[in-house]
Order: C-alpha cells, then sequence, then structure tokens
C-alpha cells in the first residue's frame, strides 16, 4: 500500500462501527442479515450480520471453531443457514435449486484442500465448468483455460494429472477453475492452510494479483501479513459472532476488544 | 515389468514418467542354488519338499495319463458343432457362420477404434504412445487361444479352421485400419462398430418384428454425426439437415428391410456354448445400467426413489439365483399379459439381469461411497448440476474403484449361465445331457465331456481375469 492510500485510510473512520459499513465502490454485492447455522445442537453462527462491497477484499480470520468458513460456505449454499437473509448481487438464497444455481455461477470457491477432480486432465478440470454449465464450445473454454492457466504462472501442466503437481500449484489450478466460470465474488477457505510453507508465496501472490484486479473477495486466512496487504477490511470473528471489524491498520495495531487482541498476541 | 508399461497402464495419480525409475536388483541363481535356497533351505523345508514332490509327481502324472492316454474324447470329438449350438437348425448353419465373421470383425474394429482413440489421447497429452507387445497379449489370452487351438485339432473337416482364419483375418485387417483412422473419424469407427454387432444379430434372428428400427438406429446416429461435421449457414439449417440424414436412413433401412428376405431363426433356439457366450453379455450390458441406476437411487434424498431402490435390492439379493429362474419362467407370463408367450431364453435373460443388477447396485453403491463429499462440493461450486455432478465426477471415480468387484460379478454371472440347464434351457452343460443321451454315448466318456465344459469355462473367465488386471493397472486403481 502506497502511502497515500494510507493516508487516505486514515482519514477514514478507522473502525467501523459494524461489518455492515463497506469499503470498494461503495455499492453492497453481497448482504448478510442475522444469519443463525446450527449443526444438531451446536450453533456455528449466532445472527450474523456482514455486507460485502464490490471490488472489496475482507479477510475473515479468528480461532478455529469461530464458524469463518461456515459463514463463507452458506454465501454459496453449500450449507444451509437456518435464520437470516443472504443476498448475493441482488439474488437471495432460498431453497428454490434455480437461485442457488445462479449464487454458484456468480461466486468462485477455493478449498483448503484444493478439491481438484482427479480423474481429469488440469485443463479438463478447468474447462468442466465453463463447457457443461455455461454451455461454451470446447474449443473456447481450452483458450479460455489457457489463458487462465498463463494469469496463474503454471500453462506448461496443463496436460497432467492433478496428482502429478506439488500442492501449490494444484491450488493455482483450482483458482484458475474458479475464474473460469468468471465469477463476480471469490471465496477463499483458507487457501493456504494445506500447503509446505515455500509453496505459500505463490499461492498468495495469484491471490494478491486478483485482489489488484478489481475482484471482490472474501478470504478466510491466518496469513496476517497477508491480510495486511491486500485487505480493505479485517473481520475477526469467535464463537460463531463477529467480534470486531477494521482497517488492516486499526486492527493489528490498536484492537479495541479484548478476545481480538489475545488473537492477535498468540498469532503473531 | 516397469520397462513394458505404456502410457495406459500408468495410474492417474501417478506421475506418467515412470519408464526409467530404477528397480531393486534381482538375483540371479543357477538351478542348483534354486533348488537349496528355494526348496532345501533347512531342515523342515527339506522334508517338505520331500514329501510333497512325489505327491504332487503322482496326481500330475495321474492326471495326464488319463487326458493323454485313458480319456475317449470321441464323446467330444463327434458333437463338436452340437456342443457348440446345440439342436440350431442344420440348414441355417451359415447364418452362424456368418455372426462369427461379422461379430469377429465387429470386434476387431472396435479395438482398432480404441486404439486410435488411445493415440489420440496420447497425442493431445503430448506423451509417447505405445502398443502392448504381442508379447504380452498373447499371454493375456493365452487360455482361450490354447482352447480354440484344442477344439480346432478335434475337427474332422477343414470347415471349423477355414471360418476361424476367416474371422481372425478380417477382424486383424480392421483392426489394422481402425488403429490408423484419424482422430476426428473415430466416432464413425465406433458407429460401424454397432452396425456390424446389429447385423450379426439380425443375420442369425432375422429382421423380424422391429429389425429394420435396429439395423436403421446406429446408422442413423453415425448420419446425423457426419452431417453434423458440414458447415452449414445457420443453426437452424443444420439442425433440419440433421434430421433429414436421419430421416433418409431410416426410410431406406425399412425400404430395405421390406424387400428383402428377412426370415431368420428366433433366439429361442439358441443352445450350446452359443447361448452361454450371448446370455452372459446380454445379462452384463442390461444389469449394469440398472445396477448403476439402482445404486444412485439408493442414495438419492427422495425416499420413495430410496425405499423402491433398497427393497429391490435387499428382495433380489435374498432369493438364490435358481429360484429367480424358476419364478421367470412361471410368474413373468402373469406378470406381463402379453399376447405371444414369452421364450425361455427371454425369461431366463430378465431373470439373471435382475439378479446381477441388485449385486451391481451394492458394488456402485461401495464405489460411490469411497468418494469424499468434498468433490460433490467442488462441483457445486463450479455451477454444475446435481446430474452432471454424478456423471461426470463421482461415477467416473467411483467405477474405476470397483473394477476388481465388478468384473468379479460379471464372472460369476457367466457361470452361472449354466444353471439355465435347470429350466431345460439348452445350455453348453444341458447339450452334454443330450449328448450322453445318444445310445452310443451312454455312460461313455461322462469325465471327459465334463472336463472339456470346465475348461471351456475356465479358459473364458481366466481372461476376464487377466483383462481387468490390466484394466485395474491401466486405471491405476489401488496406487493411490
Amino acid at each position: 500500500m502506497t502511502d497515500t492510500t494510507r493516508d487516505m485510510a486514515r482519514h477514514r473512520d478507522e473502525v467501523f462501527a459494524d461489518a455492515t459499513q463497506v469499503c470498494g465502490t461503495g455499492d453492497v454485492i453481497i448482504d448478510i442479515e442475522g444469519i443463525d447455522k446450527f449443526f444438531g445442537d451446536f450453533q456455528a453462527l449466532k445472527g450474523v450480520e456482514m455486507k460485502v462491497g464490490r471490488q472489496e477484499v475482507v479477510v475473515v480470520c479468528g480461532p478455529s471453531g469461530a464458524g469463518k468458513s461456515t459463514l463463507i460456505r452458506c454465501i454459496n449454499r453449500l450449507e444451509k443457514h437456518d435464520r437470516g437473509r443472504i443476498v448475493v448481487d441482488g439474488i437471495e438464497l432460498s431453497d428454490d435449486i434455480r437461485n442457488i444455481q445462479e449464487v454458484r455461477l456468480e461466486t468462485g470457491m477455493v478449498f483448503q484442500q484444493f478439491n481438484l477432480f482427479p480423474h481429469l486432465t488440469v485443463l479438463d478440470n478447468i474447462t468442466l465448468g465453463p463447457r457443461q454449465a455455461r454451455h461454451m464450445p470446447r474449443r473456447e473454454a481450452e483458450d479460455l483455460a489457457m489463458s487462465l492457466l498463463t494469469r496463474v504462472k503454471i500453462p506448461e501442466q496443463a496436460r497432467k494429472f492433478p496428482g502429478q503437481l506439488s500442492g501449490g500449484q494444484q491450488q493455482r489450478v483450482a483458482i484458475a477453475r474458479s475464474l473460469a466460470m468468471s465469477p463476480k465474488v471469490m471465496l477463499f477457505d483458507e487457501p493456504t492452510s494445506a500447503l509446505d510453507p515455500e509453496m505459500i508465496k505463490e499461492v498468495l501472490d495469484v491471490i494478491q494479483d486478483l485482489a489488484r484486479s478489481g475482484m471482490t473477495m472474501i478470504i478466510v486466512s491466518h496469513e496476517m501479513g497477508f491480510a495486511r496487504e491486500v485487505s480493505d477490511r479485517v473481520v475477526f470473528m469467535a464463537d460463531g459472532e463477529i467480534v470486531e471489524v477494521g482497517t488492516p491498520e486499526h486492527f493489528f495495531e490498536n484492537p479495541r476488544e479484548e478476545r481480538t487482541k489475545l488473537f492477535i498476541s498468540q498469532i503473531l | 515389468m516397469a520397462d513394458e508399461r505404456s502410457f495406459f497402464e500408468t495410474g492417474l495419480d501417478e506421475p506418467l514418467i515412470v519408464a526409467n525409475e530404477p528397480r531393486p536388483p534381482r538375483e540371479k541363481l543357477n538351478p542348483p542354488q534354486w533348488l537349496r535356497k528355494r526348496l532345501f533351505n533347512s531342515w523342515y523345508n527339506s522334508a517338505v519338499t520331500l514329501v510333497l514332490i512325489p505327491v504332487i509327481a503322482y496326481l500330475g502324472w495321474r492326471f495326464f495319463s488319463f487326458l493323454v492316454f485313458n480319456a475317449r474324447w470321441d464323446p467330444v470329438r463327434n458333437n463338436l458343432t452340437l456342443f457348440m449350438v446345440g439342436r440350431f437348425p442344420r440348414a441355417e448353419l451359415w447364418r452362424v457362420v456368418a455372426q462369427v465373421v461379422i461379430w469377429s470383425s465387429a470386434i476387431g474394429l472396435a479395438w482398432g477404434a480404441a486404439v486410435a482413440g488411445a493415440k489420440a489421447r496420447a497425442l493431445r497429452a503430448g506423451l509417447p504412445y505405445r502398443e502392448d507387445p504381442l508379447l504380452a497379449k498373447v499371454r493375456r489370452y493365452g487360455a482361450l487361444l490354447v482352447i480354440v487351438g484344442l477344439f480346432l485339432a478335434m475337427t474332422q473337416t477343414w470347415g471349423p479352421l477355414i471360418i476361424f482364419a476367416g474371422s481372425v483375418a478380417s477382424a486383424a485387417v480392421l483392426q489394422f485400419l481402425g488403429s490408423r483412422t484419424a482422430a476426428e473419424h473415430v466416432a464413425f469407427l465406433w458407429a460401424g462398430v454397432a452396425v456390424l454387432g446389429v447385423a450379426g444379430f439380425q443375420v442369425v434372428s432375422g429382421f423380424y418384428g422391429n429389425g429394420w428400427l435396429w439395423m436403421g438406429v446406429p446408422i442413423a446416429v453415425a448420419a446425423s454425426k457426419l452431417v453434423g461435421r458440414i458447415e452449414w449457414s445457420s443453426p437452424l439449417a443444420a439442425r433440419l439437415a440433421r434430421l433429414g440424414g436421419v430421416a433418409v436412413v431410416l426410410v431406406v433401412a425399412y425400404v430395405a428391410y421390406m424387400v428383402i428376405d428377412h426370415r431368420g431363426v428366433g433366439w429361442e433356439q439358441w443352445e450350446g456354448l452359443r447361448l452361454n457366450l450371448l446370455a452372459a453379455p446380454i445379462a452384463i450390458v442390461l444389469a449394469f445400467p440398472l445396477g448403476v441406476a439402482l445404486a444412485i437411487a439408493r442414495r438419492s434424498s427422495f425416499p420413495a426413489l430410496r425405499i423402491i431402490s433398497t427393497g429391490y435390492i435387499e428382495l433380489i439379493r435374498g432369493v438364490p439365483l435358481i429360484s429367480l429362474l424358476l419364478m421367470g419362467q412361471f410368474f413373468i407370463g402373469f406378470f406381463l399379459n402379453t399376447t405371444t408367450p414369452l421364450s425361455s431364453i427371454t425369461r431366463a435373460i430378465t431373470a439373471l439381469t435382475m439378479f446381477t443388477s441388485a449385486y451391481i447396485a451394492e458394488i456402485v453403491r461401495g464405489g460411490l461411497q469411497s468418494i469424499p463429499r468434498v468433490q460433490v462440493e467442488a462441483g457445486q461450486s463450479v455451477g454444475l448440476r446435481p446430474f452432471t455432478i454424478i456423471r461426470l465426477i463421482v461415477l467416473p471415480q467411483a467405477l474405476r474403484n470397483v473394477i476388481p468387484a465388478m468384473v468379479g460379478q460379471f464372472i460369476a454371472l457367466t457361470k452361472d449361465t449354466t444353471l439355465l440347464s435347470i429350466i431345460a434351457v439348452a445350455d453348453l452343460l444341458y447339450v452334454r445331457g443330450i449328448v450322453h443321451a445318444q445310445a452310443e454315448y451312454r455312460a461313455f466318456g461322462i469325465a471327459e465331456t465334463l472336463v472339456f465344459v470346465a475348461l471351456i469355462f475356465w479358459a473364458i473367465t481366466f481372461s476376464m481375469s487377466r483383462e481387468s488386471q490390466r484394466l485395474e493397472r491401466k486405471l491405476g486403481v489401488g496406487e493411490r
């Protein structure tokens, strides 16, 4: 971040009152209103309120079991929320399968364990979505896949199978696979937690690149240095609730809540 | 065998470059060393060796002398045609010959198409394509070759040899031509295989009923694809042209059907080895999709589908095959009140299909359960529909994992076709009874004919098992 933007950040309110004030271009693309989520008797999300602005990068952090993954899995309906409203780019998630399908076409998801399709080549992993869900002709889909692979810097791996790639390469393929659907929002569920240390950087570089290109992103991550660099806002969650929200500067240098201070002291 | 591993033998999850992988050194022993090291390396191993060698030698000698000196192969040798086709009308035998030649050609063409497709895939993946060496193929199908050789050695005329040579030659030629076809034309080879397959079937059974339709459909599909290759000015024109192509083919097929002589021999007259060889694949082809559908239905979120499928599977698996076959004879006609009674063979194949599909459903269900839920989530997150996820992501991985169990089931089914003899359908085992019902072979050569029947089944199922092992290696099952 350059000095001028840092100055601008200082001029803004350093602490957001809650997670419903957005950065980015100002208009809201994801609107989460008071959602609850239960796994049996266990309440994973307790009335979470959050808005994400177009082109905004939000990093969600917090101790394990805080409900971070559950929150972003609710956004593309891999989990069904039990109460409240989720609106993604004007589409409210309901039980209607067509609605869910539309939201999934607008959101890309990158998993902790990559979850590539092991029986398909890298190229087929990427073209499967466009060809099946968007009815793109094979030739066109492959051109798109190759350009995305170039963007994540592994075009030479196109004909290999996922099992032949390193973790970092697999995660970059997974990012390319999501981008192939030209989503409006990207969700990252701990994208570097399953990687060896020397591969973390190559994946973070790709994500940072995406952030610069103006992609709206929600990233669940424990990479605090990375969070500081790319994010517009950091959201801290614990026990299924949003505890504190702030600019990265505020969040790391001057946290307000006791739980946040404890978490930051443990992780830094 | 590392040096023999071709592209297709490498596992999907394994690095494709394995040819130069170092292998543990193999010790070379000369015969005396081998004896000492393997058979006499301690006092108790020496004792076991000393006891077992005479026993094995004695049993081996008895068996060998039975086969070569004592056995009287006349009942087999003089009834070869009966064993092969049963009481099929002798005046119509040319139809069977034509069928053998046509189906051999179909197998050759399918093989060639498979090789051409494999070459294209290897090219696409930028990898070298190497065919299995001839020796490996011979080893894989050696058992079948030995049986065919024995059979030809026992024939008394040149006919079978000529038919065999003709079939092999036409298969080889088509395999050669097929394997050199360009990738974009491989689809037509498969259409050709379908046409030959149907033609081979109908040359025997005639074109009765809707025969022209069966013949027309694969050709029509091919015609539609061919017309689709041409560039049309608009999508509508292309669609109309394809429909036109299909219509022309179907009309020509219908006219041809009206003009030519289309009498034949119905499948109620299929007998002998021919029946076993046809009933097993037909039941497999019918039971496989049914079993997969049942497995998916059993895991469905719709209670009705789940209950029906679970009920069917548990009911069928709890009933012995023999009772199913017997019930088929008496019950199917009761439920399906058709005007013409169904033939015994139709009922028997229905029963075999019902039985096998329940087992396949359970095998496939195991495979489906082995695929982690996150694979489905990954599919959902790129916007695939539930059916697409099952078809393109879950099923391919699940089926790959259950190849060994699946082939085991197919082998069991192949052997179970001999149970048809119980409901007086004249399969190979039943024909053996007919042979011994003749005055000159009564109570004579009984062991020999049994050995003959057993050997045929062994050769078929052993080849299936070898083929399954090759498939496992090729798809990398168990290498994860």
